[in-house]
């Protein structure tokens, strides 16, 4: 070694002008693996030619529910998986879609069903003492108006949440905290309002659009946020964005603006997220104020890790199980179902780091290298403890503290 | 002509104590510096200092002519500035490959960075620094599953990468064996011939092998500042390490 360095030195060689011997071998992750493609294309058919195949409009109902909801989870996933932020408030850009949506297609179901004296707008307005349709709401009335707002307005409110928080270095467990504060303010406000939102009830009887042709507008959405979010994270952008979630000192220090890479992609989750309330206030007819909560927030945080965050389809696989297996055993265990969801995160967060997903790549990943299952096991128990001790509660340490 | 990085009367202050006492420092342009002192000195602050870490309490930073103090890390690396950390410190879920490719100097912001695409120029330049750096096998790994040494030498990669005009260097071989500490010298020589560095190290026989010009640094002042040879004969400095044991 130090022969070679003196025979370059004495060429006046620098390590600029060598030139590359020896090019290893870096195969980058394909945009869309064969494996994905097929089982995509499966999922899209079995799911979309259900009207074809099946007659009960219960799991039809259902199916587009779930895919709203895994969209949601998709969205948790976009910021908790690729970025390293914790929310337990996604549901706030939920909730503001679905009410938005909601909102207009009640008072345009008001204008042909009057109330039972004879008004012109919305039942719950009626009952809290207004006697007509509150000025501010009157462009509601026209839903592509209303689906705009539904849209842009969450997306500005993740913006503005991100510039007060990222910007002044607050992430980790106090953005988690943060986050939860805002959907219970939420919470709060739309059963405080409720002349104006519907209270305790929510808002329901208005026109839904629980169609087979509305289920695959629903699934065309899912494919193209897919489509959004693996162009997303495959990027250039992506690998930014992982390498601040892996180690946001290093890559500030690195010229990164860590908080507008922050900022950009929870816009973009919080865009997701009032998608998929916009679509589920359309398919289901009935919005409450728990679309908007810290439970459904943190229900969302759980189909994430229970599918595996990190991954895309994760969010889908974890949202359709937890879900399914909700609304097939939860006749049965009422009481219990809350217990078991809670005991399910807790199994994944202590057995299954990386959700069923993530478990099965490692697995896969691991075995081509001739590990043993228990040395697997192993190994993440280790990295665990290592991250572990790595942790402090203002989210990765800074290594560098001061000397004296 | 003015010194690329001048440090005018810098004052750090931590939970009551003074680390940095109204510090002079300047490096010049291509030149391979070493710091020294004992723990306690202010070595690592000054680098956070430079870094845009810590703000000082008073002083300045100009560096290539420009006054950087209180400037943001981010952009204090935009003006050319590298550091790196006293402990390996990396993207550890990304590939070796990618870990080079995000610290490739290229453009930063948001937008810029969303539709880029990796040129044939960018690869290229990253395949000759894993060569450099010795971790061309490695390329598809984690970078978690890479030892000890492998993740220094992945961390010099990335500054190299990131083609600064200064590079910080906080206790490059710590931590590592003795051929470990061996090859991160002769690349740190290496990296010398095209860039500025300044060094930041404990170890004699690595000191030793460099051989350039040294700064000690005690409680926040400079000690003593010159050629190798000179300042391990000043009596000051023997004195301050003897105690330690350092220059037997």
């Amino acid at each position: 070694m130090a022969e070679a360095a003196a025979r370059n030195h004495q060429a006046g060689e620098s390590y600029e002008l060598r030139k590359v011997a020896k090019r290893g071998t870096y195969r980058a992750p394909p945009f869309l693996p064969l494996w994905a493609l097929i089982g995509g294309v499966a999922a899209v058919v079995l799911i979309g030619a259900y009207p074809y195949y099946g007659s009960n409009a219960y799991v039809l109902s259902l199916l587009g529910k779930f895919l709203c909801f895994a969209i949601f989870a998709l969205s948790i996933d976009l910021i908790w998986g690729f970025a390293g932020i914790l929310s337990l408030g996604q549901a706030v850009y939920f909730g503001i879609g679905a009410y938005f949506v909601a909102l207009s297609l009640k008072i345009n179901y008001a204008l042909t069903h009057p109330t039972r004296y004879g008004g012109k707008f919305p039942d719950f307005m009626e009952w809290n003492g207004l006697t007509e349709l509150p000025h501010f709401m009157t462009p509601l009335i026209s839903t592509p108006f209303a689906i705009f707002c539904a849209l842009l307005v969450p997306t500005l409110l993740g913006l503005l949440f991100g510039v007060i928080t990222f910007k002044r270095h607050i992430y980790g467990v106090y953005c988690a905290v943060i986050t939860l504060a805002e959907s219970l303010i939420l919470q709060e406000l739309i059963i405080e309002y409720q002349a104006y939102t519907g209270g305790f009830n929510g808002i329901t009887d208005y026109s839904n659009y629980a169609t087979p042709g509305f289920l695959w507008f629903i699934l065309a959405v899912v494919v193209i946020f897919l489509v959004i979010a693996r162009a997303l994270t495959h990027s250039r952008v992506g690998t930014v964005l992982k390498s601040i979630r892996d180690n946001d000192v290093r890559a500030e220090f690195m010229g990164y603006n860590v908080a507008n890479y922050r900022i950009f992609v929870f816009c973009v989750s919080a865009f997701m997220a009032a998608a998929a309330g916009a679509l589920y206030a359309a398919w289901v007819g009935i919005v409450s104020f728990l679309d908007a909560g810290p439970v459904f927030s943190i229900e969302g945080v759980i189909w994430t890790a229970v599918g595996g965050r990190g991954t895309l389809i994760g969010p889908f696989i974890g949202t359709f199980l937890v879900k399914g297996a909700e609304f097939f055993l939860s006749g049965a265990l009422a009481f219990w179902w809350q217990i078991i969801v809670g005991g399910l995160f807790i199994f994944v967060v202590l057995v299954l780091r990386d959700g069923i997903v993530g478990s099965i790549g490692n697995w896969l990943r691991k075995r081509k290298k001739g590990a043993s299952v228990r040395q697997m096991i192993e190994d993440s128990d280790q990295k665990a403890h290592d991250r572990q001790l790595d942790w402090s509660p203002g989210g990765p340490p800074s290594v560098d503290e001061p000397v004296r | 002509m003015a010194s690329l990085l001048e440090v005018k009367g810098l004052i750090a202050r931590a939970s009551g104590f003074t680390i940095l006492n109204n510090l002079d420092f300047n490096i010049e342009e291509n030149e391979l510096r070493v710091l020294l002192g004992p723990n306690g000195a202010g070595k690592t602050t000054l680098i956070s200092m430079i870094t845009g870490q810590f703000k000082p309490v008073a002083g300045s930073i100009h560096f290539a002519g420009r006054d950087i103090t209180n400037w943001p890390p981010d952009d204090i690396f935009q003006a050319g500035i590298s550091r790196k950390f006293q402990v390996p410190n990396m993207y550890e879920t990304l590939s070796v490959f990618d870990n080079i490719m995000v610290s490739l100097q290229g453009r930063r912001r948001v937008f810029a960075t969303l539709f880029q695409r990796l040129s044939s120029e960018e690869r290229d330049r990253i395949w000759e620094i894993l060569e450099f750096v010795e971790l061309t096998d490695r390329a598809s790994d984690p970078a978690d599953s890479l030892s000890h040494g492998e993740r220094q030498w992945l961390e010099l990669g990335m500054l190299i990468a990131s083609n600064p005009k200064l590079l910080l260097l906080d206790e490059p071989t710590t931590g590592m064996t003795e051929d470990g500490k061996r090859k991160t010298a002769e690349l740190i020589r290496r990296i010398a011939k095209t860039h500025t560095v300044l060094l930041v190290e404990h170890d004699m026989h690595i000191v030793r092998q460099i051989g350039q010009r040294i700064t000690v640094l005690h409680q926040g002042q400079t000690l003593a500042d010159g050629p190798m040879s000179e300042v391990m004969n000043n009596e000051m400095v023997r004195r301050v390490y003897l105690g330690k044991g350092k220059f037997q």
